[in-house]
Formats: C-alpha cells, sequence, structure tokens
C-alpha cells in the first residue's frame, strides 16, 4: 500500500521496522520445522541448536522493541501509522513467546528417549499439531504483510483445528496405562502438544493486531 | 578550469583587487565633494548673514519697534506678530488637520468618488505655492466673504491653508503607522469604533502628528510672500494687541528693511534673520526630540 | 423557569438576552466585580428548531449537548469569491476545539464568524448561519460590539497597546462599562491568565518591554479581563518559542473550566496535546484551478481523529503525508 511521498525517512523506518518484526515470524518457522524435525528422528543435537538459536529471535525482539521506542519519540506516530507501531509490538512480543515455546519443546526432546514412540499415534497427533502451527504462523505472516483482514479470521479456524487434536492428545495420554516410562513418555508429549497450543495461540493473536491495524477495533477472537 | 571550489580559499576570501578598490575610493569621494558642496554654500551664506547681523543683535534690538532710525529699530513687534501668527495657525491646523486625516483614513469610503477626488488633489494641494495662498487669503479672508481685513487672525488663518495640506498628510502618516494589529484587537475586545481610534489609534500617533504640526507651523513662520499679500502695512510699531489688531512678522520686517536703500537696515536685516534662524532651529530641535523620545518601535 | 418560557416562544433575540453561566466571574472576595447582565447558559432544545447534527460529509458528528455554537451552512465569500463552504458543526462548551488544516482552508475565516470580526473587511460576505446559545449572531437586530464583549479574541501576533500594562488590561472593562474596582478587575485577569506574580510589580511598566510569551498571555489576560463566555485563539503560539507555547498551552487546560476555547493551529502536535475535539478542513481544488474554497472534511473527538479517523483524507493529513 505505497502513500504519498512525503516523510520518506519516516515511512522507510516504518517499513524496514515492519520487515524486521516479519523476519522474526520467518525464524520462528524456521525454529518450528526443526524442533519437529529434531522430535520425529529424536536428533537431540537438533534440538540444542534450536535452544540457541533462540537467542536470535530474542535479539530480534529488542531491536525491533529498540526501533517502535525510537520511532514514538522522534516521529510522534498517529493514526494507521500508530496503529501500526502498536501492532508491531504486539506482534514481535507474540514471535518470542513462540520462539520460547519452541524452545521448551525442544528441551523436552532428550527426555523422550531414543526408543521408538511408545504411543505412535500420540506422536503422530503432535507432529500434525506441529505442521499446522508452522502454517499458522506463515499465513499470521502473510495476513499482516497483506493487511488480510479475511486471511487473519481464517486463522481462527485453523487454531480450532490444533485445538481439537491437542485435546485428542490429551485423551490418549490419559489412556496410556500405569506404567511408569509410558506415562512419563505421554506426559512429555502432552506438554510438548501443549507448547504447540501455546504458538497457535499467539499466531491468532497475530491474526487480532491485524484486525486492528485494519480497522482500529480490537476483536478478541473467542478462546476455546 | 577554475571552479569556485578548485581554487584556494586565499583567493575567494581575499580582499578585492586594486582596480576595485580604486572604484569604490573614487566613489565616495565624489559623494563627500557633492555634499561639500552644498555644505559649503549653506556655510557661506549662513556665516556672511551672521558676520553682518550678530553684533546688531541686542537686547535693545529684540525690545524695541521699528523706527525709520535704524539705531532705534528692533524687532518686538515682528517677534510677538510670529507668536501670535504661530498661535492662531496652531490652533486651527490641528483641529481641522487631524479631523481632516481621521476621516480620509478611516471613514472615508475610497470607492466614492469624491473622496478618491479628495485624495489625489491632497498632495497637490500641498505643492501649491505659497503665494496662490496669499492671494487666496487677500481675496476671500481679509476682504470678500470673511472680510476679517488685515488683522492677525486673517494672516494665520492664510497660513493655515498653505500648511494644512501637509498637516493632514502628516497626520495620515502617523495614523497609518499604528499597526491595524492594534485597532484589532482593540474591537475585538468590544470597543466601538470611535472608542478604538479615539483611545488607542490616536493616542499612539501623537508623537508622529505633534512632530508634523511643529514642523509644519516652522514652514508657515517662514513664509514670506502670503504675509505680504495678507499682512497690514510693514510699519508696525505695536505688539498685537488680539486677533483683531494689525500685525507684521519677522519676514516681513526683513523683507522690509531688505528693501530700505540704508546699508544699516540691511545689517539689522540680517540681525533679523538670524533671529528668525534661531527660532526656527529651536522648533526643528523640539520636533526631532519629541520624535526621538516618543516614536514608537513597533 | 422563567427564562425557558421565552426561549420557548422564540423571543430569545438579543444577545444580551442569553444568559451566562455564573461560574464564570468568580467572584474570589466580597466586594469584588460584578459583571451587570450576568449571562447563564441556554439550552437548546425545546423553542428552537432542531438544527442538523451531521456535518456536511459522510462523516456522523457526534451528538453535543448545549453547545455555545452551532453553524449551519457557514459560508464565506470575499467579493464574490467564495472562501470557505457549507461549514456546520457543533462547538461543545467549557471545551477546547481545535481547527485544523492546510494554509487557505478557511479555518481562520471561519472562527472570526464567531465573533463577528469579518465585518471589518468590507469584502467579506458570510452565509449560513452561526447560533451563538441559540442565538442568531448575524441576525438583524445584534450588535457585533456586544458580540465581542462575550467572545473574546487572540491573535497570532502579540497585540498589546502601547501602553502600561494595567492600561491594557483595563481597556476592555472599561469600554464595557464594568463596575467595580478596576484593580481587582485587572488581578483577576492577570491570575487567570499566570501571569499575575510575574508583573505584580511593574503594573505601570510598557507592555511592549515583555517578551513575546508575556506579551501573548497579556493578550490573553486581556481578553479574559471582560469575562468573556468564549475565547477564540487564532494560532496563538505560532510566533513564539516552544516554552512559551507549553505555558500557553497549559494555561488552555486552566481556563478551559470557565471558559469555552476554539483554537485554530497549524501545529497538528499542538492539536493533539491541547484539544477535545478537532475539526479537520481542507482546500477543495473545486471544479477549476482557481477556486481553492474551504471546506469542512471531518469532526470529532481528537482522540480518534488522531488515532482512527474516518476519512482518508484525514488520515492522510494527520499523518504528515500531504499539507
Amino acid at each position: 500500500m505505497d502513500r504519498a511521498t512525503a516523510r520518506p525517512q519516516f515511512h522507510d523506518q516504518l517499513v524496514l521496522l515492519e520487515e524486521q518484526a516479519l523476519g522474526a515470524l520467518d525464524i520462528v518457522v524456521e525454529q518450528i520445522d526443526r524442533v519437529m524435525e529434531a522430535l520425529e528422528n529424536q536428533d537431540v543435537e537438533l534440538a540444542t541448536f534450536v535452544i540457541n538459536d533462540d537467542d536470535r529471535i530474542d535479539g530480534r525482539y529488542l531491536e525491533v522493541h529498540q526501533g517502535i521506542l525510537s520511532l514514538l519519540a522522534l516521529q510522534a506516530p498517529v493514526a494507521s501509522d500508530l496503529r501500526l507501531v502498536a501492532a508491531l509490538l504486539h506482534l514481535i512480543k507474540h514471535a518470542e513467546r513462540m520462539g520460547d515455546q519452541c524452545v521448551n519443546i525442544a528441551k523436552l526432546i532428550p527426555i523422550v528417549g531414543s526408543e521408538p514412540p511408545i504411543v505412535p499415534e500420540l506422536l503422530d497427533r503432535v507432529l500434525r499439531m506441529g505442521t499446522a502451527a508452522r502454517a499458522e504462523v506463515q499465513e499470521a505472516r502473510l495476513a499482516f504483510r497483506g493487511r488480510d483482514v479475511a486471511l487473519a479470521n481464517d486463522l481462527f479456524r485453523q487454531d480450532r483445528e490444533v485445538n481439537r487434536l491437542n485435546k485428542e492428545v490429551f485423551q490418549l495420554a490419559v489412556a496410556v496405562g500405569d506404567e511408569v516410562d509410558r506415562r512419563e513418555w505421554a506426559m512429555t508429549l502432552t506438554l510438548m502438544a501443549r507448547a504447540i497450543e501455546r504458538i497457535g495461540d499467539n499466531a491468532v493473536g497475530i491474526g487480532e493486531q491485524v484486525v486492528f491495524v485494519e480497522t482500529g477495533l480490537f476483536k478478541e477472537f473467542p478462546a476455546e | 578550469m577554475t571552479t569556485a571550489s578548485a581554487r584556494p580559499a586565499r583567493d575567494v576570501l581575499g580582499k578585492p583587487s586594486s582596480s576595485h578598490r580604486l572604484r569604490d575610493r573614487l566613489f565616495v569621494i565624489m559623494l563627500a565633494l557633492l555634499t561639500s558642496v552644498a555644505l559649503i554654500v549653506l556655510a557661506v551664506l549662513l556665516i556672511n548673514t551672521a558676520s553682518d547681523g550678530v553684533p546688531e543683535i541686542s537686547w535693545s534690538f529684540l525690545t524695541s519697534f521699528p523706527s525709520a532710525f535704524p539705531a532705534k529699530a528692533g524687532i518686538e513687534s515682528a517677534i510677538t506678530g510670529t507668536l501670535w501668527l504661530m498661535g492662531v495657525v496652531t490652533f486651527v491646523i490641528v483641529p481641522l488637520g487631524v479631523a481632516s486625516a481621521l476621516y480620509l483614513e478611516e471613514y472615508a469610503d475610497s470607492s466614492r468618488w469624491w473622496n478618491r477626488v479628495i485624495e489625489v488633489n491632497i498632495q497637490n494641494l500641498a505643492a501649491v505655492p505659497s503665494i496662490v495662498y496669499g492671494i487666496l487669503g487677500l481675496a476671500y479672508i481679509v476682504r470678500g466673504p470673511l472680510s476679517l481685513g488685515r488683522t492677525v487672525l486673517a494672516g494665520g488663518l492664510t497660513l493655515s491653508l498653505v500648511v494644512l495640506p501637509v498637516v493632514i498628510i502628516t497626520a495620515r502618516e502617523a495614523l497609518r503607522a499604528v499597526p491595524p494589529s492594534i485597532k484589532e484587537g482593540a474591537l475585538a475586545l468590544g470597543a466601538t469604533r470611535w472608542q478604538a481610534i479615539w483611545r488607542q489609534i490616536l493616542p499612539a500617533s501623537i508623537p508622529g502628528i505633534a512632530t508634523g504640526v511643529i514642523l509644519s507651523i516652522a514652514r508657515a513662520i517662514g513664509e514670506t510672500a502670503p504675509l505680504i499679500l495678507v499682512g497690514a502695512a510693514t510699519f508696525v510699531a505695536f505688539n498685537p494687541t488680539g486677533l483683531n489688531s494689525a500685525f507684521t512678522a519677522l519676514p516681513l520686517q526683513i523683507f522690509s528693511w531688505v528693501s530700505q536703500p540704508s546699508d544699516q537696515f540691511r545689517l539689522l536685516a540680517a540681525a533679523a534673520i538670524i533671529v528668525l534662524l534661531v527660532i526656527l532651529v529651536a522648533l526643528n530641535a523640539v520636533a526631532i526630540w519629541l520624535r526621538n523620545r516618543y516614536q514608537q518601535r513597533w | 423557569m422563567a427564562h425557558d418560557d421565552r426561549s420557548a416562544r422564540g423571543i430569545v433575540r438579543d444577545v444580551s438576552d442569553v444568559d451566562r453561566d455564573p461560574e464564570l466571574n468568580p467572584p474570589s472576595e466580597p466586594g469584588a466585580a460584578e459583571v451587570p447582565g450576568q449571562v447563564p447558559a441556554v439550552s437548546l432544545g425545546q423553542g428552537h428548531s432542531s438544527v442538523p447534527v451531521v456535518a456536511n460529509h459522510d462523516v456522523v458528528d457526534d451528538e453535543i449537548d448545549d453547545p455555545v455554537f452551532v453553524t449551519e451552512k457557514l459560508s464565506v465569500s470575499y467579493g464574490g469569491a467564495p472562501a470557505v463552504l457549507d461549514v456546520s458543526l457543533r462547538v461543545p462548551q467549557k471545551q477546547i476545539t481545535a481547527f485544523i488544516g492546510p494554509s487557505g482552508c478557511g479555518k481562520s475565516t471561519i472562527i472570526r464568524c464567531f465573533n463577528r470580526m469579518n465585518d471589518l473587511i468590507p469584502t467579506a460576505h458570510v452565509e449560513g448561519m452561526v447560533r451563538y446559545h441559540g442565538v442568531d449572531l448575524y441576525g438583524g437586530d445584534i450588535d457585533s460590539v456586544q458580540v465581542r464583549k462575550r467572545i473574546g479574541m487572540v491573535f497570532q501576533k502579540p497585540n498589546p497597546f502601547p501602553k502600561s500594562i494595567y492600561d491594557n488590561i483595563a481597556f476592555g472593562p472599561k469600554v464595557l462599562g464594568m463596575k467595580g474596582s478596576m484593580e481587582q478587575i485587572v488581578e483577576q485577569a492577570l491570575r487567570r491568565a499566570s501571569l499575575w506574580d510575574d508583573v505584580k510589580d511593574r503594573l505601570d511598566d510598557n507592555a511592549f518591554g515583555m517578551s513575546g510569551g508575556q506579551q501573548q498571555r497579556l493578550c490573553i489576560a486581556r481578553a479574559l479581563a471582560t469575562n468573556p463566555d468564549v475565547l477564540l485563539m487564532d494560532e496563538p503560539c505560532s510566533a513564539l518559542d516552544p516554552i512559551s507555547t507549553g505555558r500557553i498551552e497549559d494555561l488552555m487546560h486552566e481556563l478551559k473550566e470557565t471558559v469555552s476555547i476554539v483554537i485554530v493551529t497549524h501545529n497538528m502536535q499542538q492539536a493533539a496535546r491541547v484539544s477535545d475535539r478537532t475539526a479537520f478542513f481542507i482546500v477543495d481544488m473545486g471544479s477549476s484551478e482557481e477556486a481553492r474554497i474551504g471546506r469542512l472534511v471531518e469532526y470529532g473527538p481528537t482522540d480518534r481523529i488522531f488515532t482512527n479517523p474516518h476519512d482518508i483524507r484525514t488520515e492522510e493529513y494527520v499523518s504528515g503525508k500531504f499539507g
């Protein structure tokens, strides 16, 4: 959406800030990919890499945060520019949270052990949740970039899928039996599922920001 | 290829060339020469007159009346006559001049043709030779409708006519010099137009008006031609007793003495000239002091 | 109340009939200045014809109860050429309303209709309606001098009279014929303008010796001395440094408790900081190059104008993308 050429420096700064923030979402997508792969292949080394690479997201968060403060202090944005800046603050926070959730999952991978999965259906669902969550984050990025309110609303529908899978994981874990090893494994995967579900919620939060930037109204998508 | 940036700083910042400097110098010298010519001429006149006249100035000179005998002649009646004339002129030109200026500046609708006619002609009137006013005065004030005779009042009125256009112009300038924001401010407070003018604009323009009035008076008392036409017999050996009285004035006395065959009288004329000059300089000094002291820097 | 009966019968004709809020003349001690013809507020409602609430554009104006000014299709032209057209809005009481917009959009012209200052320009012609507490300001029997006693104005460049501080403040009350101790009136006006402490020891000093910011506060005090109900401010800070500007803005916040304020400003941040409602005007190029006509685009709470304006032109102007 190209506007007039007045205040080009401000415009450029705003565009750059948005790119940086959206770039953080790209890193999040990479992290989700890696951690799911580490889970599937029980790759502890990859998991460690994910944990360390979260620093990049944290760094990006600080960068964008500082950029927002500068812009507010120096350029006094108003109207839609102001809403964009506020939304970017929320967005980068969501990205940072999503990165933290990936780390949480990565930390649990060593516990899952190196034997074949105790309950393959459970693992399968967790992996599917990961794929779905990844898709949500991608879509959130697209929606924000294009200020696409329809796409943002669709996120909410997608997230229901993730939530549904989460419930199934929980049910399966409850039914896993009395054996300690089995229970430990199942509960670990439940924790991972929960982390993925949180990632999905954060993506929906980004969708809410898209609606806010476009309409000026903050509408919270109902939690389930 | 010597662009400004390529030339060394010294070249760009240095003093102008010698031919430039010579031309500047010559220009200044020429200006100084021209000024000196004017000043020298003035100085010669002044010194000449002063050397003739100053020895003649004495208290008895100032307090004696004119006489056929140079040794006994003095300018008391001329001085008092001039003072009376100044009084009449002041009393006439201040209200008339200020009122006219106010009317033209504040109330006259410039889209009406008669107002435009007045505007154009005020300048013309200021440029009319004073002898024309003298003839006017003789025909209509001394004789004709007013028939005041050759009195102080008639003389004063005639002189007023001479300087009134100038006073009106000066007063208008003084009124215009008051920024419109003052008037706007006064009106915005709920003052009527008259209140704004009377309480704010006129007071603020008084220094300018006063300066103009004083300078006009100074001019008026030096005018000889109208007085010759309107004045009484030139041998007036008494002080004016009232507005109806005959009079003489310094320019008249000077003219009369200069026309006498005797050299002695010419010395007296020189003395009278000096006295007149002193009065004029004093009036101008007062005007300048007033202007410097009270002029508003907006 | 008897007054309501009269207004119901449509008898309110003269500005002096309009009552003003006694809050506006706070006598601090007994024997303080008493203003003849106290003017309490008239509420627009019964007996007055209904005034369209919608400004003449697509955006719905919010309801304002008991406005101090209501304009209906107000238009001003100079010598036949329209300068600003069809302005309809309602200015609330005891609040600060800002008019913003690019140069030439007519915001100063409109504000000068509110105190009949456009009368001073011979070629100016005003059409449409301006109501002040329900009274048509351009009605045949309305005296513009009376109007200006109740609606004060502060100009862009401070214009104190070349007199003492005391005489500056006292001028308005004197021409108004206000009764009471002039010293108290002057002191109260200076206090209201946050200037008393600065000048109480030098009331006889010439006003021109003050700094620009002080001069402007003097002009505000001078306008307040007649106890007006409304203060119109035409870019009051544009000739001042930022510190003086800040002090005057603080002053405006204090004053709005007793005086309704309408401010024209080309400084958007100032409008954002100071005002409760903002009206945005543009220069409409219209059908031809020469026709530069001012129009009202949007009017609403300042908050909304600066976070979520309805009209895209407002959006672009406040974001600095044009103008």
